[in-house]
């Protein structure tokens, strides 16, 4: 038998260094970043997935941003870093002359339908505007306020037609219309939720000159999210009614769920095809061509 | 769990203290790092945890039994159940759901109206690398090349936090023999680490993804919005792209395995420089080369039986190379050229036919980029539609100094001479340690600041 140490891989050269010099550097390197950029471990965690990973850095977070927002390095290194930030990807395509914009926004939902509507729009006279917003909730302000984004977007854009599909990291307490803290999923988170997605709503119908199309979140696997799901939903349809004609509201459990509750497959062109990403949550490919031929539908009869 | 993300910079500084307070005392350091290492793995899924575990088991198993039995016979029988095994999970896990699809399209379109079973089952991240380990593993002590390690060994060397969702592919006689003594404190290469560290994440947040957002996911995900010259440009970005993203994630693993005190093999050496497909191959994922080539292409007959031989053996271990990376035909018809390109180029060996450097090398990259669509596009009907844009005439709306500037600089550096790239690197790794450190603190925040609000998107080899 050979001897295996042989085939140990033999290490970069360069000076050689203590294992203290490792944690040095590490430490030296932790220790700069929470003194100039703290405050972004407690934004980070706005990010993440409610679970053990979120809860950490949010423990995390907490005393770095305290540490961040006590010190006047972080809001000057923000500043002197602000150049490098991006603005969220290239200008689209050039489009015919008179084009119309529709713009397709929403949380990780709405990837990849905005893809699949920009394929089928492609070389027309619609030109698909994609701005997805991955990891935000129409109900966590912190990492993006859709309120405010979505009249940005409007400035933006200036769409004839929005397409909005959101409602993957919902069901976070919101301040309640009358006073207090409104958790998911009651009346007032409800009424709250409404409240917010009434904005948007307004904000994309631009006084009439637009309209919205907004998907509802079909049936999720997991029993949790489903509660959120449909009170999401609930509010959607609440918001759209006080919001008028402009604002079609697609409910994709008409297709994604005929059953009443969520399901992997459904049948498409008379074969049963898987329909949803592994989470149980998105859509997948497949998933995303179906609801792309609903609101096309939707948005080629209005026009 | 990411490098480049909140929860491994708190995750490592913590490991990285108890690891080092913990190795001179291995019955200690072991299960820390056995722990540390699955904790690590469960932030993608807990539930993947036991299949880790299952196949560190049915390996170990494997292994011990192929070390004990003499008879030849049994011994290949042993290791066949046991790679049977591994290759059983990850076709099921990696490939049932395409092949369900497949078989059940084709048996519709025949008209028979049957089809299997439609299953969900999420991909465990890095199966495919944890899979190749544990049959090195188990193949390799039944060559006699290497002694069975101990269950708790074992389990570090398919779990271990640096490389366990993506490679590099460690062989478990590269690995085991460092676990046998602990890691010297004196002797860590620290510089060196940081360094590479540093350059993974340049490669990956500012090169790779600003290439993902600004031209490559918009070219490929809608080629028939583009006209000739952003098309072309999207083919270009998307191989530095990939270069950036796979060596820049294991750029970062090298350097936190050494801050660690461990070793890995090399995975990529300027794969652009080179000037035929063979070279390419030395220079590329050599990990997942040198596999292929001692666990498929040899075992297969290798070189060694004549020239149609040799050309099955390239052109099978080459399809089985590309399907390793995914269900779908797009990853099939990217191993197909490169066996193409390899059998081609080995028919011409020795012929008179032969042509200046530079020529060859153009031949091969651009063939190597085209290769690079079939693998990006996410069908082959967009695949079609990406190369069939190559003869439409329009405006360049995607050419940014930028964007220009970043496939230049990262196709450039590989052509450059290596040397006085290598004499910068050991330069910078001979910097005291605060000066390390305030180095990687200025990297993360710029870095960091380029960052969109949809955060780091995941590593291209995390899907494989």
């Amino acid at each position: 038998m050979s001897d295996p140490t042989t085939d140990v891989p033999d290490p970069p050269p360069g000076r050689r260094g203590r294992a203290r010099d490792a944690l040095v550097v590490v430490w030296i390197a932790v220790a700069l970043l929470v003194l100039f950029q703290g405050a972004g471990v407690r934004g980070g965690a706005e990010e993440l997935p409610p679970g053990l990973g979120r809860d950490v850095v949010e423990a995390v977070g907490e005393p770095t941003g305290w540490i961040a927002d006590n010190l006047p390095f972080s809001g000057r290194t923000d500043q002197a870093l602000a150049w490098l930030e991006s603005d969220g990807g290239p200008a689209r395509p050039a489009a015919g002359d008179g084009a119309t914009t529709l713009l397709v926004t929403g949380d990780s939902l709405s990837m990849p339908l905005d893809t699949e509507l920009a394929r089928r729009y492609a070389g027309g006279d619609v030109a698909v505007e994609r701005d997805p917003h991955v990891g935000t909730g129409i109900s966590k302000s912190d990492l993006v306020d859709w309120t405010e984004l979505s009249a940005k977007q409007v400035r933006k854009h200036d769409p004839r037609a929005v397409v909005v599909f959101i409602g993957a990291n919902e069901g976070f307490g919101m301040p309640a219309p009358g006073g207090g803290q409104a958790q998911c999923c009651g009346a007032d988170w409800q009424a709250a939720f409404a409240s917010r997605v009434g904005r948007m709503m307004e904000a994309y119908l631009q006084n009439g000159d637009a309209r919205v199309y907004w998907l509802t979140v079909p049936a999720p696997r997991d029993p949790a999210r489903q509660e959120i799901a449909e009170a999401v939903n609930g509010a959607v349809f609440a918001a759209a009614e006080r919001a008028g004609d402009g604002v079609t509201v697609i409910d994709l459990d008409e297709t994604f769920a005929p059953n009443g509750g969520y399901s992997d497959a459904i049948e498409v062109d008379g074969r049963e095809r898987i329909v949803r990403e592994q989470d149980g949550i998105h859509l997948n490919g497949a998933g995303a061509a179906v609801a792309a031929d609903v609101v096309q539908d939707a948005v080629d009869g209005d026009r | 769990m990411v490098f480049p993300s909140i929860e491994f910079a708190i995750f490592f500084p913590l490991v990285l203290v108890a690891s080092w307070a913990l190795m001179p005392w291995p019955r200690f350091w072991k299960p820390f790092i056995l722990v540390a290492s699955y904790g690590f793995y469960a932030a993608a899924s807990p539930r993947y945890c036991l299949l880790l575990a299952a196949i560190t088991l049915a390996n170990q198993l494997g292994a011990v039994l192929v070390h004990r039995e003499s008879d030849e016979r049994r011994r290949r029988w042993i290791v066949g159940l046991t790679v049977a095994f591994d290759l059983a999970v990850l076709g099921v896990f990696k490939y049932y759901g395409f092949f369900a699809d497949e078989i059940g399209g084709f048996l519709d379109g025949i008209g028979l109206g049957l089809s299997p079973p439609l299953l969900t089952l999420a991909l465990p991240i890095g199966l495919s690398f944890i899979t190749f380990q544990a049959i090195s593993y188990t193949v390799d002590v039944k060559r006699g090349l290497l002694k069975p390690g101990s269950t708790l060994d074992v389990a570090i060397y398919l779990s271990f936090f640096p490389h366990v969702v993506a490679g590099p592919i460690v062989r478990a006689r590269e690995f085991l023999p460092q676990l046998r003594t602990p890691r010297d404190p004196r002797n860590v290469a620290v510089g060196a680490g940081v360094v590479l560290i540093v350059i993974g994440l340049v490669k990956k947040v500012a090169l790779a993804d600003f290439l993902a957002r600004e031209i490559v996911d918009p070219v490929f995900g809608v080629p028939q919005a583009y006209a000739a010259p952003d098309v072309a440009l999207a083919a270009y970005a998307y191989a530095a792209q990939i270069y950036c993203d796979f060596s820049g994630y294991t750029d970062i693993a090298i350097g936190v395995a050494l801050l660690c005190g461990f070793v890995f093999p090399q995975n990529f050496a300027s794969p652009y420089r080179a000037a035929s497909f063979r070279d390419f191959w030395q220079r590329w994922h050599i990990t997942l080369s040198r596999f292929l080539r001692d666990f498929l292409y040899i075992p297969l007959g290798g070189n060694r039986g004549g020239r149609w031989t040799t050309a099955r053996n390239l052109m099978i271990t080459m399809v089985l190379g590309g399907l390793w990376h995914g269900a779908a035909w797009g990853f099939v018809l990217w191993g197909t050229i490169h066996g193409l390109a390899l059998v081609v180029e080995h028919q011409l060996r020795g012929t008179r036919l032969s042509a200046p450097t530079w020529v060859r090398w153009l031949i091969v990259f651009n063939v190597v980029v085209f290769a690079w669509v079939l693998f990006r596009a996410e069908t082959l009907t967009l695949a079609m539609n990406f190369l069939g844009q190559l003869f439409v005439s329009g405006p360049a709306t995607l050419w940014t100094p930028a964007v220009v500037g970043a496939v230049l600089v990262v196709i450039g550096f590989q052509l450059l001479p290596p040397d006085p790239l290598d004499r910068l690197r050991y330069r910078a790794a001979n910097l005291p340690a605060p000066a390390l450190g305030i180095a990687l603190a200025i990297v993360v925040a710029l870095v960091g600041a380029t960052v969109p609000s949809q955060g780091v998107p995941p590593f291209i080899y995390f899907q494989f």
